[in-house]
């Protein structure tokens, strides 16, 4: 390679360095944790083996037969040094030491062999029929609720407890509090009828926003562009304001524009018209609200650009589309708007890219109501894995929707390529190496 | 059609660009609006074709007074500088442009497209863009996109300027050709003489703003109204000696020499400043009205020579002669002025 390349290369390395630490790092990332069942439950680290209440019943779900069942739940009554110190601390220490003498080892399959035991104390006799009871329980030797630190451990303890082989794997499966590696994600993801609202949301989403930054940035483009100078400026800083407004102050002002106690209800109280939020009290207005809110930032990007390209336009050109008898309209119709394809063909799949990912002025807005309305697909994503009501944050099933939406993010980038013939516009180095 | 511009006055912003000119161009006639840079002649000819309002004044085409009326609707035909040809429509395109917007027929269209493609030599040319075209191409394109409408009036604004100098000549008589053929009234905005000359039945030479001269060519070669007019035209230029009247003549400035002044010219009061104007091809070795002089330049141009001669008093006359003068840099010389072909100007410029 030659010195230039190297100097090249040098000058592209904070981008470079960028791109892999926001981009690259944490797409594999995402990759990684959607093959995975992480959740707030399971931790990011390992897990531990623990058999409760709910890890039972689905185990009787998934067909476990009941016997089985019983063996985890009353594994019988084990005589060993936990149970003769837990006797020892509730009847005392002699009582124990003659229990342990005469037992220890020894495996009761009901408590009532045990109390008969207790009641062959000679020496320490527990006299109180319910006291025996009690006593007995402390030998109970269950695997519920106890937690293994490890897999051998629990292995081990269903040894133990004769549990039949073929059960194990079942059972150490559901035991396992910890995240595992799975391709099932996706299968659930799509068994969701929400994942389907939520991908008509984001089609409704982008379509009509899209459509409003377009045709609304070329509206004010040309528009301005006819206007005399002074005018055009001021009409475009206008319509750049919501570009530079900071996002939570600008939608601040979309709530008060909207509340119950904003200005349309206020307005509208005037008219004897009851009032209510206009963002948020039917889909339609949601929609409507989150398409304005998206559509005047995004047009003020297609205006500007836009605009700069119809000044790039040789006014002779124009001059002569006019002499030529063109009036306005077939003036933009024939000589503008043909003339602003690639302008036009760019911001679409700009903004197609961008909305696809954005939902921060959503979030902000109507945070994907009223009732999951306007819950689009890169919302969703963010409630499953970072910030729900419920406080599981499935951090597995929410990478699964983000890698879906990276996934088809990429293929729309290579559809847009194609679209714009990248190959062509790639110009070599003017200066040779 | 006729076109008169009456009193018309431009000013962009605080700058006045054209004041009160008044200009009459024949039916069928080609007239070549012929200037320095920033003399407001293509300021005239948008004005023509409505890209730019008139301040005051009025705008007549045969009858019809325009002067309110948008290009739109003034059937004009512009041939722009750069061509200013649509870069996304293909020749055909390009030249349908006029017709299109007019709503033509599809059919009506195709005729005229072919018919004038044909007049202009572009017949094979029509599918392509113009980015594919050369210079001369484009050139045709642009002159068949004005004239595909059949406009009353063509302007062409420095149509030859892009052009090299071979192609610039080509397209000179093809210009004229068509125009003559279609019979339409012309304006051709042009900085170079020769065009103007070699193109156009009439000339007015501007400068700044006003209107200096309007005559043919030929007329205003040989009989110039002012310095200005007789600088202008002329390739090589015209030479001047700068004098005071005497006694019998013109002495030059800083010298004995006094020129004798042809009859014809009525010489101001003595001492009053006088400037002669005296072409290349009027100062000759055989001619009689002999001056002193050293060779400073020799140009050699093929089938003629071009000598600067510098005179005793330091000014400069040119003369171009036929090749084969055995004259080197540095000869002294004595050569003859034509003296019934001297042009006369007073101190103002204007001619004697």
């Amino acid at each position: 390679m030659q010195r230039s390349s190297w100097l090249g290369l040098a000058f592209l390395s904070p981008a470079l360095i960028v791109v892999l630490l926001f981009f690259m790092v944490p797409v594999v990332l995402t990759g990684f944790f959607a093959f995975t069942n992480m959740s707030t439950a399971t931790g990011v680290k390992g897990g531990e083996y623990v058999l409760n209440a709910s890890g039972l019943r689905a185990l009787a779900d998934a067909g476990l037969p009941a016997k089985t069942l019983d063996q985890i739940e009353g594994a019988g009554y084990r005589v060993d040094a936990r149970g003769l110190e837990a006797l020892a601390a509730d009847f005392g220490q002699p009582i124990a030491d003659e229990f342990g003498k005469l037992h220890t080892g020894e495996v009761f399959a009901k408590r009532r062999d045990v109390e008969r035991a207790l009641k062959g104390l000679r020496s320490n006799p527990i006299r109180k029929t319910r006291d025996r009871k009690a006593a007995a329980e402390l030998f109970k030797r269950s695997m519920m609720n106890e937690r293994f630190p490890t897999l051998p451990a629990f292995e081990a303890a269903l040894e133990e407890a004769k549990i039949p082989e073929a059960d194990r794997p079942l059972i150490t499966k559901v035991a396992y509090t910890g995240w595992v590696w799975t391709a099932e994600n996706f299968g659930f993801l799509f068994s969701l009828e929400s994942t389907w609202q939520y991908a008509k949301n984001t089609g409704i989403y982008v379509v009509f926003t899209l459509s409003f930054n377009v045709l609304f940035g070329l509206f004010l483009a040309i528009a301005t562009f006819y206007l005399p100078a002074g005018q055009a400026s001021t009409f475009r800083a206008i319509w750049f304001l919501p570009r530079i407004l900071p996002p939570v102050l600008y939608i601040v002002m979309w709530r008060w524009f909207t509340w119950d106690t904003g200005f349309i209800s206020t307005v509208l109280s005037g008219f004897g018209v009851a009032p209510k939020n206009w963002m948020l009290d039917t889909e339609f207005h949601a929609w409507t609200t989150i398409v304005l809110i998206n559509g005047f930032v995004g047009a003020s990007m297609g205006m500007i650009v836009f605009s700069s390209a119809i000044r790039a336009i040789p006014s002779s050109m124009l001059y002569a589309s006019e002499v030529d008898g063109a009036n306005r309209l077939q003036q933009i119709w024939h000589i503008i708007l043909p003339q602003l394809r690639w302008p036009i063909l760019f911001i679409t799949s700009y903004q197609t890219m961008s909305l696809l990912t954005s939902f921060e002025y959503i979030y902000l807005a109507t945070d994907g109501g009223p009732g999951g309305a306007t819950e689009v697909w890169a919302l969703a994503a963010f409630h499953t894995a970072l910030n729900n009501y419920g406080g599981n944050l499935q951090y597995g099933l929410g990478a699964t929707y983000a890698l879906l939406l990276v996934v088809i993010g990429l293929l729309a980038s290579l559809a847009y390529l194609r679209l714009f013939n990248f190959r062509n516009l790639l110009i070599k180095p003017r200066i040779e190496g | 059609m006729r076109i008169s511009i009456e009193n018309f006055t431009k000013a962009f912003g605080t700058t006045t660009v054209i004041k009160d000119m008044s200009l009459e161009i024949n039916s069928g006639e080609m007239l070549a609006l012929l200037g320095p840079s920033g003399c407001g002649k293509s300021t005239t000819l948008f004005a023509i074709c409505g890209i730019h309002r008139m301040n005051s004044g009025r705008l007549l085409f045969g009858e019809r007074d325009v002067t309110r009326i948008s290009s739109q609707q003034r059937n004009v035909g512009v041939v722009f500088q750069n061509y200013a040809l649509y870069p996304h429509m293909n020749v055909f395109d390009n030249i349908a442009f006029p017709l299109k917007v007019r709503r033509d027929t599809r059919a009506d269209i195709e005729r005229k497209v072919k018919d004038i493609a044909d007049l202009v030599h572009i017949g094979e040319l029509l599918h392509r863009k113009p980015a594919e075209l050369s210079g001369g191409q484009q050139q045709r394109v642009a002159l068949a996109r004005a004239l595909v409408r059949e406009p009353d009036i063509l302007l062409l604004d420095e149509p030859l300027a892009n052009l090299d100098a071979k192609l610039r000549l080509e397209m000179r008589s093809e210009i004229r050709r068509i125009q003559q053929q279609t019979g339409i009234t012309a304006v051709l905005v042009t900085h170079d003489q020769v065009e103007a000359m070699s193109m156009c039945d009439r000339i007015a030479i501007m400068d700044q703003g006003k209107i200096m001269q309007l005559s043919s060519p030929k007329e205003m070669y040989e009989d110039p109204s002012s310095d200005f007019v007789a600088g202008f035209l002329g390739n090589p230029p015209i030479a001047f000696l700068e004098g005071v009247a005497a006694e019998g003549g013109m002495r030059l400035a800083n010298s004995e020499v006094t020129l004798p002044v042809p009859a014809a010219i009525n010489l101001p009061d003595h001492g009053a400043a006088v400037r002669f104007g005296i072409r290349p091809e009027f100062f000759q070795p055989d001619n009689d009205l002999k001056i002193k002089g050293r060779i400073s330049f020799v140009e050699t141009q093929g089938r003629e020579e071009l000598y600067d001669v510098t005179l005793e008093n330091g000014s400069v006359l040119r003369s171009i002669q036929s090749q084969g003068g055995s004259f080197k840099l540095g000869d002294n010389v004595n050569w003859g002025i034509a003296g019934d072909r001297i042009l006369a100007f007073d101190a103002a410029g204007n001619r004697l």
